[in-house]
């Protein structure tokens, strides 16, 4: 069996689910062995093959449209997708965004903040992405594993990938989900 | 009985059973969140529907009686589903964000019930709705965005306070759960007893003190006994690292059933900001000064080998174990001029005596009140100290119980009583016999006038406590103030009068004092602390807070020990400062106002240096040349005949 293509990416979050990776120690490396490593954030390669992976992983919440795309490319690219933490889930710390109007959120960002002078501006360049409501992923494509957590226990990711390295369906049930949160 | 059968079990349980109570007599598990053992059945959460054969849709369990031959599922994929969606609903409704939560993970009930359905994420999303968060308390914070609206905050202030402050605002999704009219809380009617933050199984109700400082795993739990004052509540206290960092009523508690007032739960967490004494200390050239033990304890032994007149007190807060040791100490050994608790006896020198002189206890159980269809109260402020015993009042209000209640001083009780007699100061005497000649048809105007109090409300009063079926009377501090034996006397005459002293039963209670008020009158450490030209005195202060009063009496003390857990006025002016543990830090037996021998159990490890009262007077007593036994303290509480009977 060839080993099973791996590709993850983050969107509106921070990065603390892919660093709560390192949580899981030395079973690091035998995750490592068991499946193929292919785009992350953080190698050279950004975009799961055109071709096709086996599990993509994505962390974050959506809150533009630039997520939209990201979300969707894996989507389309990826057998199995597990979204992973809070923000993935159900929008988490950026979804608190939420009670406000874009056009506040904007406001408070770019011109009342603290260390912002009066040449504060929104910014309007027609080739940046549109801020959107945050929304979890499952809202805008179709997720095959949750993983929650802020981060997700380092078991829970340990158990989540092993079994997909394994080829096999992580099952998140009562028991090892009141252990890990 | 009835028979029923759940999950292919067959179980029999009395009539009015729920199924959800049967189920668990079966040890079969159904999930909930509305439901509490201590409150009624709301059946507004819906997480504990079952199936029900013959019944055409899921039926909450919480709020269902069984019936004979009734068929009860559990659980199977209709039910898994239904409590899914259920959970969905709670979940989306408002704005939960378990990240944040000092609950959150493995402390919330909510969250707990959604692992348990197997649920890693909801499906529907928020509206994304503001609520409020009321931060006016100074004890709780009330976030509404993690309410689920269960009510079993609601039920508990009503139903085991009987205060009712906390209610339910608007409709539908609208609803809120408000103080009062929706006043914020900490300027509502709340008494800050902390009932509705134990019961609440979400974040809702966030305790200030202890919330984020850790889960209930990561915890250490005490079972012991609240020793605030004279009722004894069980509680539970957690710790962490040799900090306090909540502290709980303990539902299985006999005596409170799970309640706790202010002073139990709150004020004995602020004893962390206190100074504390690390060290033994000795006025030498003026100036308190580090001293070993060694020097201390002789400093003090040989002051009062040459002190020909002394005195000695000791708090009621205290375990009888040390309390007996104190009394051998100064009392049998050193023959000291006075020694006595800082209670002086006010609560129970008098109900001692006459108790002695009867022959016999005269006073009851408290369980007795619950069960009472009118209660007098006379001269006890029970919205100040023994509050529990007010709840148990205020909390049979509203199934008819009359409250009849009499004192000098306004209250929060007067509003709420059927009857107000307010008797000028020193004259419940005369209220009483008024009384008693009401209740034998006997004219009671004269009586009536001594005490300032109308007539028609004297008859009155009478009326209500002879036509219950179940009277109590509670009394305290107020009557006993200035009461001679005639007062009580006549109190008691009282209680046979109006059956509330009766052969089946027995509804007089008095609320003393301290934690150990009624073991210190057992030991006779009930005299007036009338001190003069004593050239030694020596204050067991243990963890209490001195008086002004006191502090002010002891001010021209030739040589004043202080033996206290934390620095005070008291310890800067004395001579000879002795270290000893805290309420938390201490193994010991209470006796409750109502004769329950109970144990407090020790939480906390005491810091490095610090001694317990107990070894203290050990230390002084061995420095003295006296032997002290330390056994014959549980024969001793029994030597003369108590106010109520002893329990063991």
């Amino acid at each position: 069996m060839p080993k099973p293509k791996v590709a993850s990416d983050w969107m509106a979050g921070c990065a603390g689910c892919h660093m709560s990776l390192l949580d899981i120690d030395e079973r690091i490396i035998q995750i490592a062995e068991l499946v193929d490593i292919r785009a992350t954030p953080i190698t050279d390669l950004k975009h799961a093959d055109e071709s096709g992976v086996d599990v993509g992983i994505l962390e974050g919440a959506i809150n533009n449209t630039a997520n939209e795309e990201q979300a969707r490319l894996m989507r389309d690219r990826c057998k199995i997708l597990v979204a992973l933490g809070d923000c993935a889930v159900f929008g988490g710390v950026p979804a608190m965004r939420n009670f406000f109007t874009i056009e506040e959120s904007l406001r408070r960002a770019y011109i009342e903040t603290e260390s912002t002078d009066s040449s504060g501006m929104i910014p309007n360049d027609p080739e940046l992405c549109v801020p959107t409501r945050v929304r979890a992923i499952h809202e805008v494509v179709p997720v095959d594993i949750f993983v929650p957590g802020c981060p997700p226990d380092a078991d829970a990711i340990f158990y989540v990938l092993s079994e997909l390295a394994h080829g096999r369906m992580p099952q998140l049930k009562e028991n090892n989900l009141l252990h890990w949160h | 009985m009835v028979n029923i059968t759940i999950d292919e079990k067959k179980v029999q349980v009395p009539e009015g059973t729920t199924v959800l109570r049967a189920a668990e007599q079966a040890e079969i598990h159904i999930p909930t969140l509305c439901d509490h053992p201590a409150l009624t059945p709301f059946g507004g959460c819906r997480l504990c529907l079952v199936e029900v054969q013959g019944a055409r849709t899921l039926q909450t369990s919480c709020t269902l009686p069984v019936t004979e031959n009734m068929v009860v599922t559990t659980d199977n994929d209709r039910i898994r589903e239904a409590r899914k969606f259920v959970l969905t609903l709670l979940f989306s409704e408002r704005n939960h964000f378990c990240p944040y939560c000092q609950v959150s993970g493995g402390d919330c009930e909510l969250q707990n019930a959604a692992y348990e359905q197997d649920m890693t994420h909801w499906p529907l999303q928020p509206n994304w709705k503001t609520f409020d968060v009321d931060a006016s308390h100074e004890y709780f914070i009330l976030e509404q965005s993690r309410c689920i609206l269960c009510r079993r905050c609601v039920r508990a202030c009503g139903e085991l306070v009987g205060n009712f402050t906390l209610g339910v605002e608007e409709r539908g999704a609208d609803s809120s759960i408000v103080a009062d009219l929706g006043t914020p809380l900490g300027e509502s009617s709340c008494i800050s007893c902390g009932v509705c933050v134990q019961v609440c199984p979400t974040g809702a109700l966030i305790d200030r003190r202890s919330a984020y400082l850790g889960h209930d795993v990561e915890l250490d739990k005490t079972e012991t006994i609240c020793v605030g004052c004279s009722v004894g509540c069980g509680i539970e206290v957690y710790s962490r690292d040799n900090h306090l960092v909540r502290i709980e009523g303990n539902w299985d508690a006999t005596v409170n059933r799970g309640v706790l007032c202010k002073t139990g739960r709150y004020l004995p967490l602020d004893a962390e900001n206190q100074d504390r004494v690390y060290t033994p200390m000795v006025r030498k050239d003026g100036k308190l000064k580090a001293a070993t033990w060694n020097d201390a304890i002789k400093t003090i032994a040989d002051q009062f080998k040459k002190s020909p007149k002394s005195a000695a007190m000791v708090p009621t807060r205290l375990p009888a174990e040390s309390l007996h040791l104190f009394k051998q100490l100064f009392k049998d050994q050193l023959q000291a001029a006075t020694v006595t608790s800082i209670e002086e006896g006010l609560n129970t020198k008098l109900p001692t005596q006459l108790a002695a002189e009867l022959g016999s206890p005269f006073e009851g159980a408290l369980e007795e009140i619950e069960k009472s269809d009118c209660v007098l109260v006379l001269g006890a402020d029970l919205a100040k100290d023994h509050e529990v015993v007010g709840f148990f009042i205020k909390r049979i209000l509203p199934l008819g119980m009359e409250l009849i209640w009499a004192g000098s001083d306004n209250n929060a009780f007067e509003q709420q009583a059927h009857q107000v007699l307010k008797p000028k100061a020193e004259s419940y005497a005369d209220l009483l016999q008024a009384l008693n000649a009401a209740l034998v048809d006997k004219p009671c105007a004269e009586f009536a006038k001594n005490a300032g109090v109308e007539e028609s409300a004297v008859k009155k009063a009478a009326q209500m406590l002879s036509k219950a079926n179940f009277p109590a009377i509670v009394y305290g501090e107020d009557l006993l103030k200035n009461a001679s034996m005639n007062t009580l006397k006549a109190l008691v005459e009282l209680g046979h009068l109006s059956g509330t002293i009766g052969e089946q039963r027995n509804a007089l209670v008095s609320v003393k004092g301290k934690a150990n008020s009624m073991a210190a009158a057992q030991y006779g450490l009930d005299q007036p602390f009338n001190i003069s030209d004593e050239q030694a005195v020596f204050i067991a202060l243990g963890d209490d807070c001195p008086s002004q009063k006191l502090i002010k009496r002891l001010e021209k003390a030739p040589f004043l020990v202080v033996q206290a857990s934390y620095s005070s006025q008291l310890t800067a002016q004395a001579d000879v400062v002795l270290p000893v543990e805290n309420w938390a830090e201490q193994d010991g037996s209470y006796l409750n106002l109502e004769g329950q021998l109970q144990n407090a159990v020790k939480s906390m490890p005491a810091p490095e240096g610090v001694l317990s009262n107990a070894a203290v007077f050990e230390k002084l007593a061995a420095a003295l040349g006296y032997k002290l036994d330390s056994t014959g303290w549980k024969d001793n509480l029994l030597k003369q005949i108590p106010v109520s009977a002893i329990l063991d």
